[in-house]
């Protein structure tokens, strides 16, 4: 058999090179959840934001700004209040979760509403890990709010901002939420086990017509029908059949779809030829 | 087009003798290897960037089994799985091209030693520790917090690759990478609040 073939890489280049990504030159970190605006520009929830789409971790500026886009213009769609940006309905305790991508020691993380700070949370000048949890007081407010999170790095004059809009006392989702674990060094082992990965949960030889998902999909998803053509961002379940170029492909491992995702000789572990 | 076809139809022939009615378990569904090489001249950067993600897919898989196992919902569950799937085939492919090379599949791990500019995996042990410990619906807030720090990270490394890498083949994974992460970053988002 032969084992040495070249795939032709501008077959999938047609399908990458659609989506314009920036190379961010430096990254660094933003608040996740309860979503900040550059968070639902990155879902896509709110559209036409920019490129702060693609860098939702980028918006640095010198500390002791008080705005959304932390002074840069091509990021100025974070602080336009009237782009009618959605408020998460929150409790009066509320678990702001950072991603950090670069960890830069941290001066603080400071929270505020309307130019009062409201919180402030010590770094003690140490890299934080990649996922940093706060859980912040909101009882003294009430309503539709913007919180402005940022985080003062130590050893740079900058700092990383972040507008946060939530709707306090409106129904609480985020204070329904056990607290989220804290990440701590490691008491247990350091190199977990190898483990035995069971079979992804899924059907076993699930009918060609599958049933609908378990729990409801994400809004914009869509629930892959056997027999179409291959699409981006849609739920395809084990035994699924798609056609794409003209070829026939089998589901073979339940999967939302993504770029570059499409049946490829790279996929197979999602897709096989029928 | 025509080598396209002839790339799936060798692909097919690997699998047809165990592509029965019976899914195979996970860890036998990897052929990419054996029909991806990456042929042509190669340079420093190409056996770095093949390094670090090893190392960095090695430590998200260790998240994804995870969460694949002990994330309450279904479509985080599903979610994971599948990087699973796709990230084992990737890594198989990048230690195939570098034994293919004669260069280590491993890379110096010392803690933080790159960690500011991106040049080591943005999740370790902590990382690892904390959601081995979370319980309950904080699983699949801490891993799908965890994950998007993580393809932060495979973003921003494709970046090294793209610009300084020689590899036609390591490129255009690279390339992939930055795309399907990118892509995957919007799903985790609104998993996390959708």
């Amino acid at each position: 058999m032969r084992r040495s073939i070249a795939y032709p890489l501008v077959v999938l280049g047609a399908v990458g090179s659609t989506l314009a990504v920036m190379s961010p030159a430096q990254a660094h970190g933003y608040v996740s959840t309860p979503p900040s605006r550059q968070a639902l520009c990155a879902s896509g929830d709110v559209k036409n934001c920019g490129p702060i789409e693609f860098e939702p971790q980028s918006v640095e500026g010198r500390k002791g700004l008080r705005s959304c886009d932390g002074g840069n213009a091509p990021f100025s769609p974070l602080a336009d209040d009237n782009r009618n940006w959605p408020a998460t309905a929150v409790g009066n305790k509320v678990t702001f979760s950072w991603v950090k991508r670069a960890r830069h020691r941290t001066l603080n993380w400071e929270y505020s509403i309307g130019g009062k700070i409201i919180a402030t949370v010590p770094g003690n000048n140490a890299q934080p890990d990649s996922v940093v949890n706060h859980e912040i007081d909101l009882s003294g407010f009430r309503g539709r709010q913007t919180v402005l999170a940022v985080w003062n790095i130590g050893d740079t004059p900058m700092a990383f901002y972040n507008c946060v809009d939530l709707n306090i006392g409106g129904g609480g989702g985020n204070d329904s939420r056990p607290p989220v674990a804290e990440v701590k060094p490691p008491v247990e082992e350091v190199k977990p086990p190898v483990e035995e990965v069971e079979p992804p949960v899924q059907e076993v030889n699930p009918p060609a017509q599958a049933a609908p998902a378990p729990e409801a999909a994400a809004p914009e998803e869509e629930q892959g029908k056997s027999g179409t053509e291959w699409a981006r961002n849609t739920a395809y379940r084990t035994g699924d059949v798609v056609t794409y170029q003209g070829a026939r492909y089998t589901c073979r491992q339940s999967h939302t779809s993504l770029v570059t995702w499409e049946p490829s000789i790279y996929t197979l572990a999602l897709w096989m030829p029928v | 087009m025509r080598r396209r076809y002839a790339a799936v139809l060798i692909a097919a022939a690997l699998f047809t003798g165990a592509c029965g009615t019976e899914p195979e378990p996970p860890t036998e569904k990897v052929a990419v290897q054996a029909v991806v090489q990456a042929e042509g001249e190669h340079n420093d950067t190409d056996v770095m960037y093949l390094q670090m993600m090893i190392a960095h897919h090695e430590q998200g898989l260790q998240m994804v089994r995870l969460a694949a196992k002990r994330a309450q919902r279904s479509d985080v569950r599903t979610m994971a799985a599948a990087v699973d799937a796709v990230q084992s085939d990737e890594v198989t492919m990048m230690k195939a091209w570098l034994t293919k090379w004669s260069a280590p599949t491993t890379v110096d791990h010392a803690p933080d030693a790159h960690a500011d500019h991106g040049g080591l995996p943005a999740t370790g042990p902590n990382e690892i520790a904390a959601l081995r410990k979370a319980k309950g619906p904080a699983v699949d807030t801490t891993f799908l917090n965890l994950f998007l720090a993580h393809q932060h990270s495979a973003v921003e490394m494709a970046g090294t690759e793209t610009t300084g890498g020689k590899n036609a083949e390591v490129k255009a994974l690279a390339q992939r990478i930055r795309d399907s992460r990118t892509d995957q970053i919007k799903q985790m988002l609104n998993l996390l609040n959708g």
